[in-house]
């Protein structure tokens, strides 16, 4: 700005020529070129500056993530050797542990398999004790039993030798009743066959009787009955007067 | 009985054409409608101012009078008259006679002179139908049944019947 400040050493000692050049226009231009030149290399700079700054903040962040990486990979390596220890100390207690524990049950086991070997073999030796005093004791009651059954088998036949006797004897007296009956029988077909010969006389006379009341009725009238009415009445003329005066 | 010669209803004489108890209450309320008639007949007379047509009775009230010799003038008689006429419909004999076919009037009243001539003079027939009876008559008095029908005659003779019929058999 100084080279369009106006300079009173200038106006006061110089030539009104020089003040000529330097009219208003004139300064204008000046300060217009100036205003162009000024905004031009600010465009330059700040195009050479954001380049810069971008190329920067790029190559930051390679070597920020390049940086993060690396320190990401050593801690996780750095943590699975923690985790891997923890995990291999604590398996080997539990592993101790339990084989302590699996050898104290195998010894209480094999104590109590030897106490229980020892009770069935107690127990075999006393149930064949027992058994061979029950074989014993079967053996002399099979040998009662055997007898006994001799001494019924014995009845038995008795029995039978008196059923069969028995049966002969029914036998001749079924076949009397047989006899008996077939006589009766033959009696009672006798009296059937009688009997239904009436019936069917009985009947025959009651069908020909119905016959002829059928035809015999269409045939009288009320006046044709009378004579034989007023006759049937003079034959009970009599009963009939002895009623009508009691 | 009465004091007006009018005779008691055991007296009566009645006609064949009366022949039920049925003809007989028929005379009695016909009697009353006579008396009836008379009396507003006599009543009108007295009073001048009635004009009664001709009493008109039927053949079986007119045929009991002229055999019994009754005559309707005199109200006292008419009414000893509806009075004796009563006592026979409720003592009147009845005989039930059911028969065949349907009995006609002129069979009942032949019926009834047989009964009035040979069992009582006042006897009455209640007539019934029963065609199971083929001819004949079923007859029932106070005390008794007597069954006069052909049924029944024929009923007793089976072993007739079958003694012929066999002897038909054997000559055949």
């Amino acid at each position: 700005m100084g080279l369009f400040h106006k300079d009173k050493k200038h106006d006061d000692g110089e030539a009104p020529n020089v003040e000529h050049f330097f009219d208003e226009y004139f300064q204008e231009e000046l300060r217009n070129h100036g205003r162009w030149y000024f905004e031009k290399v600010i465009s330059e700079n700040g195009t050479i500056f954001k380049q810069e700054l971008e190329g920067t903040i790029e190559r930051i962040n390679t070597e920020l993530k390049e940086r993060i990486d690396a320190q990401l990979d050593a801690s996780v390596a750095q943590i699975n050797t923690n985790i891997e220890e923890h995990i291999n100390n604590r398996l080997d207690a539990q592993f101790v542990e339990y084989a302590k524990v699996v050898k104290e049950a195998q010894d209480a086991a094999l104590a109590s398999l030897n106490k229980s070997a020892q009770a069935v073999l107690d127990q075999n030796t006393q149930l064949s004790t027992t058994l061979q005093s029950s074989i014993q004791s079967q053996e002399e009651a099979l040998k009662k039993s055997s007898e006994q059954n001799l001494a019924r088998l014995e009845e038995m036949k008795a029995s039978q030798d008196a059923a069969l006797e028995k049966l002969t004897a029914g036998a001749k007296a079924v076949e009397e009743q047989y006899q008996n009956l077939s006589a009766d029988l033959e009696k009672r077909v006798a009296e059937q066959e009688e009997m239904r010969v009436d019936a069917f006389k009985d009947n025959m006379a009651k069908i020909i009787e119905h016959y002829l009341l059928g035809a015999l009725g269409d045939q009288y009238d009320m006046k044709a009955q009378l004579p034989s009415i007023i006759a049937q009445l003079e034959t009970n003329k009599q009963a009939i007067v002895d009623d009508m005066q009691l | 009985m009465s004091g007006t010669g009018l005779k008691p209803y055991t007296e009566f004489i009645l006609p064949p054409n009366v022949v039920s108890k049925l003809d007989v209450s028929h005379l009695v309320a016909e009697a009353e409608r006579a008396d009836n008639e008379l009396t507003a007949e006599a009543v009108g007379e007295k009073i001048g101012s009635y004009e009664h047509p001709e009493l008109v009775i039927s053949d079986q009230l007119k045929s009991f009078l002229e055999q019994n010799s009754i005559k309707l003038d005199n109200s006292h008689d008419r009414s000893e008259l509806i009075t004796q006429l009563r006592l026979l419909k409720d003592k009147v004999p009845v005989v039930h006679m059911t028969f065949a076919v349907i009995a006609d009037r002129e069979s009942l009243q032949q019926l009834i002179e047989w009964f009035r001539a040979s069992v009582h003079p006042q006897v009455v027939i209640e007539a019934g139908l029963q065609p199971s009876l083929v001819a004949g008559v079923y007859l029932r008095t106070p005390n008794h049944v007597h069954d006069l029908s052909l049924r029944a005659a024929l009923d007793g003779r089976h072993g007739a019947l079958v003694e012929e019929l066999e002897a038909l058999y054997v000559g055949k």
